[in-house]
């Protein structure tokens, strides 16, 4: 549970009259992020000043009293001006957008932040150039946001620049069409000769005929999602995660608000709004099912490897019309290969096939012939939301464009709006669109600042050489991607945990070559120090390295079973799980 | 750093073959005494992930790693971890540039001869506290760091005027420190070999190139090897093996010079060339090694130096040794001996070398041996240094154990022989 908000109560003095404080506290606290337990350590602390102390358990009995029924009034009464479904980048985007435009919004999200397709891609940074010949709008979209996010969130993006190269069995047919479109869209391109590229990235096939140079690049998705929730929050927007959506609460024409549970107490409560909005990505159709509505969104799953080491320093993309394993991402310490894609009809249960890996290894060792011998460390897949146009078969073909509807043009219900399909890379402009719609149909006009404000924590560097340096001065965590202790204690203290797995999205912890085998029961050790309880931890860790597993079991062979059996022998040896 | 980039790039490669199992971490001398030093685990394969090829290195503590090579020994995965680290530390070396202190430090060949010519002054220079303290401002050679003696005339010199015995010939690599600094090891090696019917070469030789590899100078220490092989191999060729008593030189010359520097006819040195002790153990599993050894009540301390251990071939001079009668000898349990070749020199380094001694110094301690015996020139001064006791090459003792046709005198005299090797004072 998250603690209690002191800033709250250090600005009040409380003279003994604790209703005053009481209905102060109240007004200006959010009923689910409160902890009752910190409340009482307030109640009678308070108490003890006030009253005396012969009648302390008297009070004690009254406040208990008047605290459920605050709750309930709470509970019944919780009101958002809009209310925003889907804690992705699209989510908070438009939370970002409409506290920035003074308009602040409760977002509620079923995970955590970035859960979805947000959270499960490869970090490209799209120049737009993937699509320049088959969808130039998304393209030009691509390009757009790839220049403002440069501007707003360089603590997110490492430029690396990226190459489209053509190998011999490719022709250069579709690259002179390429660099036709890629100019048409207005993306900067620059051919390079096989020799200029193979000084580049040495890695490279040597048989390549040429590279074109692209404005790609690589973005943590994780931290651009935090930094524009930092800034929501900072401009009184709210967040309520592990919190689900039971039911729309519909009358007439109108979305009157929803029924939620708290996933982690199972408290169930409703909230009232005025308008909301869908922006659950792939699962658009599914929340939309209880009104009878649907968009027709298709759930085409992609699947991605990571590689222990990060084989280049640019992205690799092969210049060819899109299809699988065409791409290769370096982010951080590691690379990512992508992808597949698969059209399935479960949003929830999916793996990564053993097909695919071969297919995803087969196609981007011809780029980079060293994948066939390198190491991998995790596979894992997303689920793009698709928009299905009509005539539209092959899931290639549909448009990584976005696609915004107005529920009131489109079914008659006047406050909903649905925002899903697009790439990451447009969640700002998804964000501005959707935020413009709701301005339109408040009636007022704010401007849109989202693309010149830069986001929190822009001046800061993306911090990898930081971490090798400092390597040695501090404890460390996590041993691969070099995680100090502090940085994990700084994280469970500033901000409201729930789970395990927040505390992972927050920081780099499992994300190296051990995938957590080897810094999770360190971490779960610390929770356990540091007085953090998400619950049973021998429960905790099971569940994660079932997690785990599901990740590492595509790709294991070579030195990593070495190491897979040691870990099970740590685990299953050492800790006696079972 | 004149690497091959082929094989800079397999050995990063290799990086990937860690299954984080941390063996290294628990034998690595210097993560246990500091921890600026992140361990080999993290300061290898672990930080790899992180080095960016034309960036600048960041990791300045990687010069930590005293490339003892214990790391390299107990990894079941076979990553080349010290030779990571000597990557990055030459890396981080030719960026932020030398002082003159490690090339004054790796080039003791240059100016050894200046050293021997004028020793009765430079020996009680070099003891010198003023000195000392001047050295330490000056050059960050830490005061308190056991600096060796110059002696005169060279091993080279005493050589020459030796007259051959004839026999079947054999090539000696006696290196540096024994030419100018500790000639009895060499004078033993040769005695030895030939009480056992050898006559002894001296190829044409220059420093081995260690010190140089181990201050990350690449460029250095292959100049070195190749000037060393284009000799060696003209000795091999000529039917002679080559035998080391140094075994840091051997390290370098049988592992080195083929496995990291990859040049050219080193493969073909290293199956011609053996420890001495190695050698003579080979000698005696074939029995063509007849010793006839004197009693020597000694209780002895033996101590495997990190290269001897690298090179993978046991402990030669401890099973010879066992055949001297009277002698008690007992391995020391201790890891690294902290000295590292030129690290312990080292004004910010010292009191990392101290503290990784300390092991060492206690084991010793519990042991409580009259003399100390190891093959390590470093580690011998080390080991003086830390515990004021007697510490010699084997060969050393085994000389003074030979029993010698013309030396009846002594024989069965163990006091007396305790007098000559110099125990007694």
């Amino acid at each position: 549970m998250a603690s209690f908000p002191i800033r709250f109560v250090t600005g009040i003095e409380a003279k003994g009259n604790i209703l005053i404080f009481l209905s102060i506290a109240i007004s200006r606290s959010e009923p689910s992020l409160i902890s009752l337990t910190s409340w009482d350590s307030i109640y009678i602390k308070l108490l003890k000043k006030s009253i005396p102390h012969s009648s302390l358990t008297k009070g004690m009995n009254l406040v208990k009293r008047w605290k459920r029924s605050f709750f309930q009034i709470i509970k019944m009464g919780l009101k958002a001006e809009v209310l925003i479904v889907g804690g992705g980048a699209t989510g908070a985007g438009i939370a970002r957008d409409l506290a920035r435009r003074g308009i602040p919004s409760i977002l509620i999200e079923k995970g955590d932040f970035a859960s979805g397709a947000s959270g499960r891609n490869h970090g490209l940074l799209h120049s737009g150039a993937r699509y320049a010949v088959t969808d130039p709008q998304a393209a030009k979209e691509c390009i757009q946001e790839n220049r403002i996010l440069r501007k707003i969130a360089p603590h997110c993006i490492e430029e690396t620049g990226g190459l489209f190269i053509s190998l011999p069995e490719d022709g250069l047919e579709f690259r002179d069409r390429f660099l036709r479109a890629c100019e048409k869209v207005g993306i900067p391109t620059q051919p390079l000769s096989p020799e200029e590229a193979l000084t580049l990235e040495p890695e490279l096939n040597p048989h390549l005929l040429s590279a074109i140079h692209v404005p790609d690049g690589a973005i943590d998705p994780f931290t651009l999602v935090l930094s524009n929730v930092k800034d929501a929050e900072d401009h009184g927007s709210k967040f309520l995660l592990h919190t689900e959506v039971l039911s729309i609460l519909v009358e007439k024409d109108k979305v009157k608000g929803v029924r939620v549970k708290d996933l982690c107490t199972g408290e169930e409560s409703t909230i009232e709004t005025s308008f909301l909005i869908n922006a659950t990505g792939a699962w658009a159709d599914y929340f939309l099912k209880s009104l009878g509505l649907r968009i027709g969104i298709a759930l085409s799953k992609g699947s991605m490897m990571i590689t222990n080491r990060r084989l280049g320093q640019r992205v690799i993309n092969r210049c060819r019309p899109p299809s699988d394993g065409d791409i290769i991402v370096p982010n951080h310490t590691v690379s990512i290969l992508g992808t597949t894609s698969i059209r399935v009809e479960e949003i929830e249960n999916f793996e990564v096939t053993p097909s695919e890996v071969s297919l995803l290894i087969q196609e981007t060792s011809k780029m980079i012939p060293s994948i066939n011998g390198c190491r991998f460390i995790r596979a894992y897949a997303g689920i793009r939301p698709l928009f299905i146009e009509q005539g539209k078969q092959n899931d290639r073909a549909i448009s990584r464009g976005f696609v915004l509807i107005d529920h009131e043009e489109r079914d008659g219900i006047k406050n909903l709006i649905s925002i899903t399909g697009g790439k990451l890379i447009t969640y700002r402009l998804m964000a501005e669109k959707t935020s413009d719609l709701i301005c339109q149909k408040m009636g007022v006009t704010i401007s849109c600042t989202t693309h010149s404000v830069p986001l929190p924590g822009a001046n800061q560097s993306l911090a990898l050489r930081e971490r090798l340096k400092n390597l040695g001065r501090k404890e460390i965590l996590c041993d691969c991607e070099l995680v100090k202790r502090d940085e994990v204690e700084k994280i469970l203290k500033n901000e409201k945990l729930k789970e395990l797995q927040d505390i992972l999205h927050r920081t780099r912890i499992a994300k190296g070559t051990c995938q957590g085998g080897f810094c999770i029961y360190r971490l779960l050790g610390l929770l356990n120090e540091s007085g953090k309880d998400f619950g049973d931890s021998n429960k905790i860790l099971k569940g994660f390295l079932e997690e785990r597993w599901k990740g590492i079991h595509p790709v294991l062979w070579g030195s990593a079973v070495k190491e897979e059996e040691m870990i099970e022998g740590i685990y299953k040896g050492i800790f006696n799980l079972r | 750093m004149t690497l091959s980039s082929k094989k800079r790039d397999s050995l990063k490669r290799n990086a990937d073959l860690c299954i984080r199992c941390a063996n290294c971490m628990a034998v690595c001398p210097v993560s246990r005494v500091t921890p600026l030093f992140p361990g080999p685990k993290h300061a290898g394969p672990g930080a790899e992930r992180f080095r960016r090829p034309g960036e600048l290195s960041v990791d300045e503590w990687v010069d930590l790693c005293i490339g003892c090579h214990l790391c390299d020994s107990v990894c079941p995965a076979g990553v080349p971890i010290s030779e990571l680290n000597l990557l990055a530390k030459a890396k981080s070396l030719d960026e932020r540039g030398r002082p003159f202190r490690d090339w004054l430090l790796t080039h003791s060949y240059l100016y050894g001869w200046g050293g021997v010519l004028f020793s009765p002054l430079t020996n009680r220079l070099l003891r010198n506290s003023m000195v000392k303290r001047l050295l330490e401002t000056i050059l960050k050679i830490h005061r308190k760091s056991p600096l060796p003696d110059y002696q005169s005339p060279t091993f080279r010199q005493w050589f020459k005027g030796r007259s051959s015995r004839g026999g079947k010939k054999i090539a000696y690599f006696y290196g540096c420190f024994t030419n100018t600094n500790e000639i009895d090891v060499g004078k033993a090696t040769v005695e030895v070999l030939e009480a056992i019917g050898f006559e002894v070469v001296l190829p044409p030789q220059d420093c081995c190139g260690l010190p140089m590899l181990g201050n990350g100078d690449f460029n250095g220490a292959i100049k070195k090897g190749r000037k060393n092989l284009s000799s060696l191999l003209r000795t091999i060729r000529s039917g002679m093996e080559v035998l080391y008593t140094s075994t840091s030189c051997g390290f370098m010359i049988k592992h080195e010079y083929a496995h990291l520097l990859e040049l050219p006819g080193s493969e073909d040195l290293a199956k011609h060339t053996f420890e001495l002790f190695e050698f003579l153990r080979t000698l005696k599993e074939s029995g063509n090694l007849n010793f006839h050894f004197k009693k020597l009540p000694v209780k002895a301390g033996y101590f495997a130096p990190c290269h001897l251990r690298a090179l993978g071939i046991g402990f030669p001079a401890f099973e010879i040794l066992k055949l001297i009668p009277g002698l008690e000898s007992k391995v020391i349990e201790a890891d690294c001996c902290g000295m590292g070749g030129t690290f312990g020199f080292k004004k910010e380094k010292y009191e990392i070398a101290e503290e990784i001694g300390k092991d060492l110094r206690e084991a010793i301690d519990r042991l409580n041996p009259e003399l100390i015996l190891t093959e390590c020139e470093g580690c011998r001064l080390q080991i003086r240094h830390l515990t004021g006791l007697k510490v010699l090459h084997p060969i050393q003792i085994l000389r003074d154990a030979l029993r010698s046709s013309s030396d009846q005198e002594v024989f069965d005299v163990g006091d007396a022989l305790k007098n000559k090797i110099g125990l007694k004072s």
